[in-house]
């Protein structure tokens, strides 16, 4: 009989560090306390707090200011990209008054209307390259025009947007090829056809694995659960 | 071109901080030597500088730890005195703190016969260490390549193996780099002044362990030779800077997408400290408030880019089985 617990996790999840977004756990949303109790089971070390839709923003910014204990050694907020009412203005203030110990910011490219607005985030803003379906910020074109104006700005590799865009993983590779020295996190995931994110497939651990190998040293942040769990 | 001109070309700017740092420790150097032309120096003794003079990552807010090492066994009177190198460097406050460790006297025979047991104390072994790891010889530079020589062939006896690390030697550098760890922790307990915490911990996240990555590397790297070949590469490799040896490891693993990014967190963190607002900030910082601080935040995020890309290049790359085998046991 086959058991769950004799098959091998596969490769790309036995990387170190490498931890969960907390945007796939929907059941969890709104609960801070345990949406960190259910990350660390992947990895204490780091670990992606997400805010997808900003009435989500104000609770985590809240839950945060109340320097709970984390354990974590990476420490990354996902801003909101849906449900946006703030003016950019507002919407950089709470980001940038986001707790010292929060060391990344990712934001979606094709949210910014004033590059220059984001310059209060410094090192601890960063772009994430989009999916398909995006209009902007999925080539490194696009993202190349923002990183001119925000210089000190990180890159968050999205391994299965840059797939959805281009299956061959040309794209992928341009984009660490222009944006390696930037890079701060993967987002590791595939994608399915309406571009949500769904667990590591073993064709995609696969054809990621040459660019993966690029990203050795830096935290792979999980978009979707790990299949071994 | 160098290890670090390389990784530099495939970055996106370049390392501007470092490339600064250099060359203020060329002219800083050569400014000293001139400074100390009319003393009378022993023929077998050289005027030393460690630190950041070692390292060649001299800022304007950078220390002189300075020391006259003699290449012999203990004696009463060596010429320079150390107060004649003090008046001769004007270097007012900036000179060696109060631990002893320089500004003094320093003899290769204690450095290279007392390796191990009661003898070779924290002075000892820093001293030994830092000219191994971190030293450029200011006046008779020859001395101290020589005394630099004299300590690493005590490393090398017969009992190294080809294609196996020197483990006598790595074994001395991971109880230094073990020792600056614990008597981080002592000096806190200890007490005193408070307005240090911050930059000595963000020092021991990024150039303390660029220090110790530095030496680790080519002890590790020494697996890839016959025992006879060994004293050639290490002298080699110690004679470049630790970031340099660093970035070549980086190279010959084939890590060369995380060593731009860890030589350029180095980088931005040598550029970080240079500013004196952020100095003036980090005094102000303790442990109590240090999740407070952006800048200390800062510095921390740029010590662990520096340790990812450290722990990639030791646990992803061939060498691996060499970190396995000898780095814990």
């Amino acid at each position: 009989m086959n058991s769950v617990l004799l098959v091998d996790p596969p490769m790309a999840l036995q990387h170190h560090p490498i931890g969960a977004s907390t945007g796939y756990m929907e059941e969890l949303r709104g609960n801070w306390d345990a949406l960190v109790e259910e990350a660390c089971a992947v990895s204490s070390f780091v670990v992606e707090l997400a805010a997808l839709s900003e009435p989500e923003l104000g609770p985590l910014a809240d839950y945060l200011a109340g320097m709970p204990s984390l354990p974590f050694r990476y420490l990354s907020v996902h801003a909101p990209s849906k449900h946006r009412s703030m003016t950019e203005a507002e919407f950089v203030a709470v980001l940038a008054a986001l707790p010292a110990f929060v060391d990344a910011i990712v934001v979606h490219p094709d949210q910014i209307e004033d590059p220059l607005a984001y310059r209060p985030l410094g090192a601890r803003l960063v772009l994430e390259n989009m999916d398909d379906r995006k209009g902007y910020g999925r080539h490194g074109s696009e993202l190349e025009a923002l990183f001119a104006m925000l210089p000190e700005a990180g890159f968050c590799f999205d391994i299965a947007h840059a797939w959805s865009v281009d299956p061959e993983m040309e794209v992928g590779e341009e984009l660490l090829d222009r944006f390696a020295p930037r890079l701060r996190h993967v987002h590791l995931s595939s994608v399915n056809e309406r571009s949500g994110h769904e667990p590591l497939r073993a064709d995609h651990e696969a054809l990621f694995e040459p660019l993966l190998a690029r990203c050795r040293d830096v935290p792979w942040l999980l978009e979707a659960p790990p299949r071994y769990l | 071109m160098t290890a670090l001109e390389d990784l530099a070309e495939r970055s996106e700017a370049g390392f501007p901080n470092l490339t600064r740092a250099r060359d203020t420790t060329r002219d800083g150097i050569a400014a000293l030597s001139s400074r100390l032309d009319g003393l009378t120096v022993d023929a077998d003794a050289a005027v030393v500088l460690f630190g950041s003079w070692g390292r060649g990552e001299v800022t304007e807010q950078s220390d002189y730890d300075w020391a006259v090492l003699v290449d012999g066994p203990t004696r009463e009177a060596v010429e320079p005195a150390p107060e004649s190198v003090e008046a001769a460097l004007s270097i007012g406050d900036r000179g060696p703190g109060t631990e002893g460790i320089f500004g003094a006297d320093v003899f290769c025979d204690h450095l290279v016969e007392r390796i191990g047991l009661d003898a070779d104390d924290n002075t000892n072994l820093s001293r030994r260490m830092l000219l191994l790891l971190e030293s450029v010889g200011i006046v008779h530079p020859e001395v101290r390549d020589s005394c630099r020589d004299r300590v690493l062939r005590g490393y090398l006896d017969e009992s190294v193996d080809d294609f196996r690390p020197p483990r006598f030697f790595l074994n001395d550098l991971i109880r230094y780099w073990r020792t600056i760890c614990v008597d981080y922790v002592g000096k806190e307990r200890r007490g005193g002044d408070d307005r240090k915490w911050a930059i000595r911990d963000l020092k021991l996240r990024t150039s303390r362990k660029i220090l110790f990555a530095g030496g680790l590397l080519p002890i590790l790297l020494c697996g890839r030779f016959r025992a006879a070949a060994m004293e050639g590469f290490l002298r080699e490799s110690l004679d470049r800077p630790s970031l340099d040896r660093v970035a070549f490891a980086f190279l010959e693993l084939s890590a060369v997408d995380a060593g731009v990014r860890a030589v350029g967190a180095y980088d931005r963190f040598l550029g970080l400290i240079s500013d004196p607002a952020v100095r003036e900030e980090l005094a102000g910082v303790t442990r109590a408030t240090a999740k407070e601080s952006p800048v200390f935040a800062e510095g921390r995020r740029l010590g662990r880019e520096i340790e990812a890309g450290l722990q990639a290049l030791l646990f992803e790359t061939r060498i691996e089985p060499l970190v396995r085998e000898y780095g814990i046991f």
